[in-house]
């Protein structure tokens, strides 16, 4: 059978401040009809350029390109892409090959409705009337399971969430039945519980119509829950590629095998009751660890009700009628040298809860104690002394370090803030602080800008090491990382558990990491902590409906065990806000076994 | 319905502070209103029997809540220059002063949105150079410069336009037009600049934006791409930022109408301030400030319409 897609020494060039970089060199493979092909690589690898040159979309962005072949099986019978005339591609994009990118929040037109959004493209392509198009419009939305289509119609992009608003961008890529569908990492923004929507609802639509996908993503489980075949990228060039078993059982590149030792396989810690360092090939097996102190020693850290609303204010006289309840009762304690996670989607609380540990965000009922001592009312200088002892490392290291000081600056800031050091002994501590953090002495007066992501996070670490924390709390810190960039951090940040005694507070999405750093695991739904329990315990033996239909949903970087996943709950996610005198009922627990309690 | 009651309400309010502000101003400036009406030569008796008469000697909240009283009635008073009464006089310079406002803010509108989306398509080319410089120019001249060159271009060298004067529409559309294009012009030129710049930045962040992409991936023209998708989107902060300028405006038209001689209220504002004709002081800064207060009540009114994101409450 012949390729629908044939792509032959694709390299594209963009135009920058600095002269002309080649972003994509000599990249070669084909999509058959019907197929999934998963373009995998991490940032900066070509994989969004080159689905971007198959729309001929590279141009917008100042790219073009400079050689090779973009063969499509046109309906009309095969032509080049990188050679077809502007008129030809309009012709194409968005009739026989369709797109989706990974920001539905951004995808729509925040001033057209739905509805006009989707008839445009039917028009154009298939010169139906307006009424025509508007009943096809209809058909595609019940397609992707939007419920009440005919009334999303006449509503504009903010009334919908965001997984919802992803439906609606697959539901007008799919709208002249294309023959292509390139999905840009498409649920890289999303929950898990909708990403695995999202992933059945490709799946299922390509079973439907029989047409090929590109799916381009960074994320191997993805890969492995959907290619038929894989294109690994790094550098702007093809690497390997092969169908997807050959690729995850005896991957051929030393880089597709780093790659994907990095990744974290979820389940694979079951047997295993202690957290474990990532695998990074080529690099020294991690020191075995002395055995972290059991769960119940005397916490370091314990919440007691922990209650945190957002008051909702209207009206002239800005009275409060409504509160987001952010956290609501949640308790836990946390002991010295232990790792506790708190996991849960967007909205869960997760975050406010870190917050609120460090008196970032103003708790409005319960108790934070800190080494027994109750620190939920502290303010001036003893509140300036708890930030001593509990210090943050955020998500995005791009935005939380200055990017107006060099390095050194910043991570001694906190030390001279707090006069623990100067002079001499400071240079040398923030000095020793870049040797603890693996980071080359010559980066001490460097910018951030001149750094990368990875290393970026590593002088937050040093930062929030620098004054001698006992607990650190970790809001995703390791998100916004590439996997193997992730892998390093992880290690670096269980290693200094071991040897400095820290105790984490590790918030994340990621449920694969999470099993294999967390020594206690909490689940948060709608402000409230639904299942905490040791990790072990939470990840074999689930309780709650909530943390079972969240395990459910993760996709296992194992094409063997590739997940059936349920069809999209449509029921609305439960509010947050209540009016303002209402009043929530308590957290109470079942104990299912020592430690593991489930929400009642 | 309750945003519209509560933005009128905070409306009067404001208006009562200016008014209080007003007439506070113009009543601890020095000089004195009956010596200015009668002259510096005038009888010491008949100033005073006109001091008694115009109720200048009695306390000064009296005579803001006689004045206040009056403004609130209709009875706004008599001009001491023009010895008529103020209230049919504004009416009548404000709507001579509605027309070149409008005609100022047409031609900068419809000069500025598609210059600067040409140079935000055209970003960081030659086509953005040409159009920021020409913002550039714009702004950086003040508007009297820019009515003196239209008069000495159009008036003097070419002879198409009056140079001076105003023409009632109600009387010759046509010559109400003439006769106010070129003030508008050189009101809307420095205008026109500042709204090019906005729509360039404006437009240069929604190109960017994902849902651009996905229009193109759509298969639309660039022409739809631009024109329907982006510029929806750029509207709204540019109109907002057209709603601001209207109060700058009123500023300007005290120089161009006077430059132009066009009978409006920057006119009769710069005659009542050059006569010290208070009470006309008075009623002119309130009716200006009332107007700019109504104008930006009505753009935050029109964003709703404009962007269905933006709900008032």
């Amino acid at each position: 059978m012949s390729a629908l897609v044939d792509i032959d020494g694709l390299t594209v060039g963009f135009r920058t401040a600095d002269g002309p970089v080649t972003a994509v060199a000599d990249v070669s493979f084909t999509v058959a009809p019907g197929e999934t092909v998963c373009v995998v690589g991490e940032s900066g690898s070509g994989k969004s350029v080159t689905s971007l040159s198959l729309m001929r979309l590279v141009e917008f962005g100042g790219g073009a390109i400079l050689d090779g072949r973009l063969r499509f099986d046109a309906a009309a019978g095969p032509l080049d892409v990188a050679r077809a005339s502007d008129a030809t591609m309009r012709g194409l994009r968005g009739n026989e090959i369709g797109m989706i990118f990974q920001e539905p929040m951004t995808s729509l037109n925040p001033v057209f409705t739905i509805g006009r959004q989707m008839v445009d493209g039917l028009r154009l392509h298939r010169n139906l009337a307006r009424a025509a198009a508007r009943a096809r419009a209809v058909e595609l939305l019940r397609e992707v399971r939007i419920p009440e289509p005919e009334r999303r119609l006449d509503q504009y992009p903010h009334e919908l969430s965001g997984g919802m608003r992803q439906r609606v961008v697959i539901a007008m890529a799919m709208a002249c039945r294309p023959r292509l569908l390139i999905a840009d990492e498409p649920t890289t923004a999303l929950d898990v519980t909708i990403q695995a929507e999202i992933l059945g609802l490709i799946d299922r639509l390509k079973r439907e119509t029989g047409m090929a996908v590109l799916f381009i993503t960074h994320d191997m489980a993805v890969v492995a829950q959907m290619a038929d075949r894989v294109v690994v990228m790094r550098g702007g060039r093809v690497v390997e590629t092969g169908p997807v078993e050959r690729i995850f059982a005896a991957p051929q590149a030393d880089y597709t095998r780093a790659l994907l030792a990095a990744v974290p396989r979820l389940g694979e810690m079951a047997d295993r009751p202690a957290p474990e360092p990532m695998r990074i090939p080529g690099a020294p097996v991690p020191a075995a660890r002395p055995s972290a102190p059991p769960g119940d020693a005397a916490p370091i850290l314990e919440l007691r009700h922990l209650t945190t609303r957002f008051p909702v204010r209207t009206g002239m006289l800005r009275r409060v009628t409504a509160n987001v309840h952010a956290v609501e009762d949640v308790s836990f304690a946390l002991a010295a040298g232990r790792t506790l996670s708190l996991v849960g989607e967007s909205g869960c609380g997760k975050s406010t809860t870190g917050r609120s540990v460090l008196r970032l965000v103003e708790p409005t009922s319960g108790e934070i104690r800190l080494g027994g001592r109750d620190i939920t009312d502290l303010g001036g200088r003893d509140l300036r002394r708890l930030r001593r002892d509990v210090q943050m490392i955020f998500q995005d290291p791009f935005a939380s370090l200055n990017p107006h000081m060099r390095l050194a600056q910043q991570v001694a800031e906190p030390m001279r803030n707090f006069g623990t050091a100067r002079g001499r002994e400071l240079a040398d501590r923030v000095a020793d602080l870049f040797d603890r953090v693996q980071l080359p002495r010559s980066f001490l007066n460097r910018y951030p800008h001149e750094l990368s992501g990875g290393q970026r996070q590593r002088v937050a670490i040093a930062r929030a090491l620098s004054v001698g924390p006992k607990v650190i709390v970790a809001d995703e810190a390791v998100s916004a990382l590439d996997v193997s960039v992730q892998a390093q951090v992880l290690n670096l940040m269980m290693e200094l558990q071991a040897d400095l005694g820290l105790s984490f507070l590790f918030i994340s999405h990621d449920m694969a990491v999470v099993e294999r750093v967390s020594h206690d695991v909490a689940v948060m739904y709608l402000g409230r902590i639904v299942e905490i329990g040791p990790r072990a315990a939470v990840f074999a033996d689930p309780r709650h409906p909530y943390t079972r239909r969240l395990l459910a949903s993760v996709p296992i970087a194992d094409p063997a065990r590739r997940r059936e996943f349920a069809q999209a709950d449509t029921a609305p996610i439960p509010s947050p806000v209540h009016p303002a005198g209402y009043v929530a009922p308590r957290s109470e627990y079942r104990e299912v076994a020592p430690g593991h309690r489930v929400l009642v | 319905m309750a945003y519209l009651g509560n933005r009128l309400l905070s409306l009067v309010l404001t208006l009562f502070l200016i008014s209080m502000v007003t007439f506070a101003v113009t009543h601890i400036l020095p000089g004195d209103v009956a010596m200015i009406i009668m002259g510096t030569q005038s009888n010491p008796e008949a100033l005073a029997g006109l001091r008694q008469s115009l109720g200048l000697n009695e306390p000064l909240l009296v005579q803001y809540g006689r004045w206040i009283g009056g403004m609130v009635t209709g009875d706004w008073g008599t001009s001491l220059v023009f010895r008529e009464p103020i209230g049919p006089l504004i009416a009548q310079k404000a709507a001579a002063s509605a027309l070149i406002v409008a005609m100022s803010m047409s031609i900068a509108l419809a000069a500025a949105i598609p210059l600067g989306v040409w140079a935000a398509v055209h970003r960081d080319r030659w086509q953005d150079g040409a159009a920021s410089t020409t913002a550039l120019l714009g702004v950086s001249l003040p508007d009297f410069f820019w009515g003196i060159m239209l008069i000495l271009l159009f008036a003097r060298v070419l002879g198409w336009l009056p140079s001076s004067g105003f023409v009632h529409p109600a009387d010759d559309f046509g010559g109400a037009i003439r006769h106010a294009f070129l003030p508008s012009l050189a009101l809307g030129l420095g205008l026109m600049a500042h709204l090019t710049r906005m729509t360039r930045a404006t437009m240069t962040g929604i190109l960017q934006q994902e849902f651009i992409r996905v229009a193109r991936a759509k298969g639309l023209s660039e022409r739809t791409v631009i024109w329907r998708y982006a510029l929806a989107n750029a509207i709204g902060p540019v109109v907002t930022v057209a709603g601001l300028q209207v109060g700058y405006l009123f500023g300007s038209i005290i120089v161009i109408e006077s430059l132009f001689n066009f009978t409006g209220m920057g006119w009769l504002t710069y005659q009542a301030l050059l006569n010290r004709d208070i009470p006309l002081i008075q009623a002119t800064v309130f009716t200006i400030a009332a107007v700019v207060m109504i104008v930006s009540l009505l753009v935050d009114l029109l964003y709703t319409v404009i962007d269905p994101r933006v709900r008032l409450g």
